[in-house]
Order: C-alpha cells, then structure tokens, then sequence
C-alpha cells in the first residue's frame, strides 16, 4: 500500500481523520476522568469506555485503509478490553474484595488533574505533527495518544492500590495502542496478534496475585506493601 | 538445518507437558532437563553451522539466526541446562519437606519450561515485533515462577516485577512502533520493516528523529528487562523472592536477553546517531555500576547481594557496548557469556544453602564449608570468580573492557576500576564470612548428591576454562558476531 494513499484518506480534513481525532479526544478525556476519580468501580468503567472508543478507532482505520486485519483487531478490542477485563476486574477484584473508595492515592485529585494537564501540553509540545516525517495520519493522534501514555503513567504513579495500578497500565497500553494503529497501520497482524496475546495473558496473571495478595494482607494497597524493604 | 535451529526452543519447551504426566518431583525435574540438554546440543550444532556458514534464515526473517543470536543462544541454553539441572534438586527437596505441593511442583515445571522456551525463541528472530512479543510472553512466565511459593513476600514481588517490567515492555513496544515508523522513508515490505537485517542494511537511510526516540525507549524500556538503574527496582525482590534455580534463570538469561536486544537496537541505530548510542550506553552503565555496588554494601539477604551483584555486572556489559569498537564488543559479549555461567553458579549455591540453613540472611550462615565442603568451596571460588579474580573467566573480560575503556578516555576507565574495588570489597566479605568460620549446631550434615553437584561443578570448570584459554571456535563466533552488528 502506497503512503501517498494513506495520507489521503486520513488526513485531518477528510471524515475519517475528523472521527479519528474525535475518538482520541474522547479517549483522552476518559483517561482525565479516571484520573480525577477516586472509586474503583469508576476506574473499570471509564477504562471500559476508553477501550470500546478505541475499538471504534481501530475499525475507521480499518475502514479507511481497506485493513482486513485491522477489522479483526478492532472486534477483538471491543470484546476483550471493552467487556471481559473490565467485567473480570469488577467480579473477581472489586466484587470479591468489597472494594469502593481508594484511599491510597498519594497526591490530592487536584493536584494529579493539573499535572495530567502539563503532561499533554508537554505531549503536544513534544511531538508537534510537523517533526512527523510524513504528514500519513490526523495530525491530531499522534500526541494525544501520548498524552494518554503519559496520563496513564501519571496515574500509576500517584496511586497505590494494585488494582488502581493495574487500571494505571491499562489506559497507558490502550494509549500506545491508538499510536500503533494511526502510525503504524500497516504492522503486520501476527506481531499485532501476538501484543494482543500478551496483554491478555499479563491482565490474567495480574488479576491472580492482586487477589492472592489482598487475600493474605487483607489489603492490596501498595503502601502496606512494606515487606520488602531495605 | 532450519529445523535444528527451531528445536533449539522447542526441546525446552516440550517441559511444558511434563505437567500433564502422572510424574513425581523426581520425574517432573528430569523432564526439564532432559529438554533443556537437548536444546543445548542443538545450539551447539546451530552455532557450529553459524560460524561456518553465515546467518540462518528462513519464513521471511521471523527464523533469523546470524552469529550474535547464536552466540547468546549457546550462553542462554547452558544457562538453561545448569538451572534445569539444579531444578532436579530443588523439585525434589520441596516435595520431600512438603513445602510445595503436588499443583505448585506442577506449575514450577510449566513455567520453567515456558521461561527457558521463549527466551531462546526470541534470540532466534529476526522480527523485531516477535522478538518485542516473546521476550513479554517469557516475562509472564518467570512471574508465575517468582510468585510460586505463594507467600505475601514472594507474591509481593512478583507483583512489583510484572508491573514494573509490563511498564517497561510497553516503552519498548513504543520504540519498536518508532523504529517502523522511522523506516518509512524505505521502499520495503512492512513486515521486512520490522525485519532486523532488512533494517541493518538500510540502517544509514532510517528517519533520524524517530530513530533517536526509538533508541532511547528500548534503552529505557529493555534496559528496565536488563536492570540497568534506575528501571533495576523490581530486580532484587524478585530475585531474593523466586526459586533458587528461577533466581538463576532470571539473573543469568534474562536480563541478557534484554541485552541483546539493546544491541540490535544500538546496531540499527549506530550509523545515523554515531556516538550519542554510546554516550547513553555509558551513562546507563556507570549509573547501574554506581548503584549495584553501593547496595551490595549493605549486609543482609545474600540472594539480594547476588542480584545487585547482577545490576553491577549488567552495567559493566553496557559501559563496554558503550566503550564501543572491537575491543569494548568482544570484552562485552566474553562478559556476559561469563557472567552469565558464574551468576548461574553463585544462585544455585544459594538455593543449596537456603535449603540447609533455612534463612535467606547471610548473617545467620556461617561456616558452610565445614558442613557443607562442596557448597562453601563453590560459593567462595564463584564469588571470587564473579569479582573478576584470576584464573577465572572474568577477570579476562573484565580486562578486556578496561582495556577498550583506556582507548577512548582514560578517566572513565579509572572510574570504572575505582568501582570494581568497592564492588569486590562490599561483595566478598559478605561471602568470605558465611563460607569461613565455625558453624552453629543444628544445621544438619547432609550428603551431597550427585545431581545438585554436577551444574555446579560443571558452571565452575567453564569458568576456569574461559579463564585459561578461549577455544578457537567460541573466539570466532564472537569475532563473527561482531563482524554481524558493525
């Protein structure tokens, strides 16, 4: 497939580009609001949203590009991140553990929104469409989904809880994500694949110590994660 | 000869079905090792071909096997075999006091399998994207083995490994998307714009900016793999917390196996970037060397010495990819080959110690080469060895990095002595006390079994061995392997 065409029909003016970006915005956004949240519950279901946007992204690429793959993995997206991690999450961690308001967050929600916020402007300072070799996607994606890899580190760091972390890793995968189908939509679909393995395979084996380890500390918050210290 | 190259992981991880046997500890044990020899061979045969014949490729580069991957395959696979070996012994000990039981013997057996399985896979692609995909998958694995024993410790860091690490796979996904979207300029296929020779050959036409970003995230992303500081966190509870022989595992073929991937990246990155490569290398380096040595210091939990023993080491590896030239390449992979056996050794000596005196706190062992002689002889002559002490093969490779080091700037290379000393004193008397000295009552006298000696015995001859002379054949893969990334 030729570069010329893709430019073409992802550009920002044309109407995919234009839903594109729209659904970058809202995903970001997502990430904002999990980010000025302090219950459990709230995090998986913006988490949910986020990725079924994301699935949304992935199938006007699809589209847009004539990507058959690309269809596959925007169904896959919607199924596996939009419901199941977000229900196992719910049934087997905040079901199981009663859990409802997170207390260990280590600086106030204020403080982490204004933070979020210089991150994306930092985001947008940094990867300004023009340093793109080629103007190939919206111009818009491309740092907003590092805005979404940075809020997603960002929220990772500033909470403690396991679980909070875990939601932490997720949206920061779901921003790589965005990044890899606008810029990259042509990686071949085995490699995508086999990302997508993992990261399922990673999202079961850390659901299983979260509730091996809340079972034996009565608390998975990080803080109380104290053992193993110098 | 393809197929032989595609059993090399396989064989391993064929260990993975011992599971589903009706087998004992004894059974599951031999299993693994069994696998794991025959792998070995295989590599052997591979390298053979390699050296001779020049790289191996086949289903459009995601079979790729040149010099370099088959010289880290041939290091990972007898790191593999020794650690198998000691997993006979240490199956065994767990079934007998009952501190496993029969579904934890089981998913050790798995996860070893899979762990030593997929790293020696992903040595042997030449996809970037599969190589990214494996290196994730055996890190999955290894989590499983470090949150094994179940306890709130071992579970803790397993936790704090596989968030940390997914952390830092996910950067270096970011670099491999840069790396890809760097190569748009080239006219190839997309897959062959994943494909590392593809992209070593047109590696001078590569974008720059996205080629830097890309760099720099594997750097960081990997280099959190490889626990070069400050991503080295996770590194001393999971290895403190794991199995002994997974300790083993994690110290001497993964953190190498994110190694060489920072060398695939620095090769592709080196004739656009130049020297800035290295001057990342070299900062990583020295930071990691700083921190590994003044952590060993501290005296406390001997499995955490070792493991920021491995910090230092890792460090030393990037300073000399960062010293660069031939000189600063042979000492970096005649390091890790050595560092990688000795590590080995030093981990399975701590599990046989651990076993006995049922403490993980080097002030709680004390003459283990009264009750013990073997042990204490290994762990004394191992730790020697892995201070880079002659006759041993360290001291060669430690050598030689100086060497390169005294090419470029001479004030690095004092500075890289200068810590090597403090390294060697924080190290050695920690273990000089526990192998030296009267041994309180109650550690029982055990009999020494054949099979817990032999990868012991077997990592300490190589050991002397690369320190005396480097066969003719492992000299010209290196030289090869150098020749396969400049």
């Amino acid at each position: 497939m030729s570069v010329l065409a893709t430019a073409e029909s992802l550009s920002a003016t044309s109407t995919s580009g234009v839903l594109l970006d729209l659904s970058a915005v809202v995903m970001l956004l997502c990430a904002f609001a999990c980010l000025g949240s302090k219950l459990f519950d709230r995090y998986v279901a913006y988490y949910a949203v986020q990725s079924i946007v994301l699935s949304l992204a992935a199938g006007v690429v699809a589209y847009a590009l004539h990507q058959p793959a690309l269809w596959a993995l925007a169904v896959l997206t919607f199924l596996i991140k939009g419901l199941a991690i977000p229900l196992a999450t719910r049934r087997f961690l905040l079901d199981r553990l009663e859990l409802h308001r997170d207390v260990a967050i280590s600086t106030g929600l204020s403080t982490s929104l204004i933070i979020g916020a210089f991150l994306t402007a930092f985001a947008y300072l940094a990867i300004r469409p023009s340093t793109l070799p080629h103007a190939l996607v919206a111009s818009a994606v491309v740092p907003l989904s590092t805005a979404i890899v940075l809020l997603g580190g960002l929220a990772m760091v500033v909470r403690r809880h396991t679980i909070a972390q875990l939601i932490g890793w997720l949206i920061l995968e779901n921003g790589v994500f965005l990044g890899a189908i606008t810029l990259t939509a042509t990686f071949p679909f085995i490699v995508e694949a086999g990302i997508f393995l993992d990261l399922v395979a990673a999202v079961l084996i850390m659901i299983t110590f979260v509730s091996g380890l809340a079972l034996r500390l009565a608390t998975a918050a990080a803080p109380e994660l104290r053992e193993l210290r110098h | 000869m393809s197929a032989l190259a595609v059993l090399v992981p396989v064989l391993p991880l064929l260990g993975a079905l011992a599971p589903l046997a009706p087998l004992r500890a004894r059974g599951l044990g031999f299993a693994l090792a069994g696998g794991a020899v025959g792998g070995f061979a295989c590599a052997v045969a591979v390298a053979v071909h390699v050296a001779g014949h020049g790289a191996l490729e086949a289903g459009s580069g995601f079979l790729y096997v040149d010099p370099l991957s088959s010289f880290f395959t041939l290091t990972i696979a007898f790191v593999v075999t020794l650690a198998s070996l000691g997993s006979v012994g240490y199956l065994r000990n767990e079934e007998r006091t009952g501190e496993l039981n029969r579904l934890q013997l089981r998913l050790y057996t798995a996860g070893f399998a899979l762990f030593g399985g997929l790293m020696l896979a992903s040595l042997e692609t030449g996809n970037l994207g599969l190589l990214w995909v494996l290196i994730e998958a055996s890190t999955l694995a290894s989590a499983l083995l470090v949150g094994l024993e179940g306890k709130a410790r071992s579970l803790e860091a397993a936790w704090k490994y596989i968030i940390i690490s997914s952390f830092g796979v996910t950067m270096a996904l970011v670099a491999t998307l840069f790396l890809f979207y760097a190569s748009s300029p080239l006219a190839l296929s997309p897959n062959q714009r994943l494909t590392w020779p593809a992209l070593f050959v047109h590696a001078g036409l590569l974008q720059r900016d996205s080629l830097r970003l890309a760099f720099l995230l594997a750097v960081i992303g990997y280099g959190t793999k490889v626990g070069l500081a400050p991503m080295h966190t996770w590194l001393p509870d999971a290895h403190s917390e794991a199995p002994s022989p997974a300790s083993a595992m994690l110290s001497a073929a993964l953190l190498n196996t994110g190694m060489y991937a920072i060398v695939r990246f620095q090769a592709v990155a080196i004739p656009e970037l130049g020297r800035y490569t290295n001057h990342v290398l070299l900062v990583f380096g020295f930071a990691s060397i700083a921190i590994g040595a003044l952590f060993m210091v501290r005296r406390g939990n001997f499995k955490r010495l070792f493991a920021y023993s491995s910090v230092e080491h890792m460090g030393i590896i990037s300073v000399a990819l960062g010293f660069g030239g031939v000189l600063g390449l042979y000492g970096a992979l005649l390091h890790t080959l050595n560092h990688a056996i000795g590590k080995c050794v030093l981990f399975l000596t701590s599990g046989e110690v651990v076993q006995r005196w049922r403490t993980r706190d080097a002030g709680g062992v004390v003459g283990v080469l009264t009750r013990a002689p073997l042990v204490g002889g290994v762990l004394l002559l191992g730790s020697l060895a892995i201070l880079g002490t002659p006759p041993f093969g360290l001291f060669l490779s430690e050598f030689t990095i100086v060497r390169a080091g005294f090419r470029g700037s001479a004030w690095l290379a004092f500075l890289l002595l200068a810590l090597l000393v403090l390294a060697f004193i924080a190290f050695a008397r920690t273990t000089a006390d526990m192998a030296t000295g009267e041994p309180a009552e109650g550690v029982a006298q055990e009999r020494q079994s054949i099979v817990t000696a032999l990868p012991l015995l077997a990592g300490m001859a190589a050991l002397l061995l690369l320190g005396l002379w480097i066969p003719g054949g492992l000299n010209s893969l290196i030289m090869r392997s150098i020749g396969a990334i400049r």
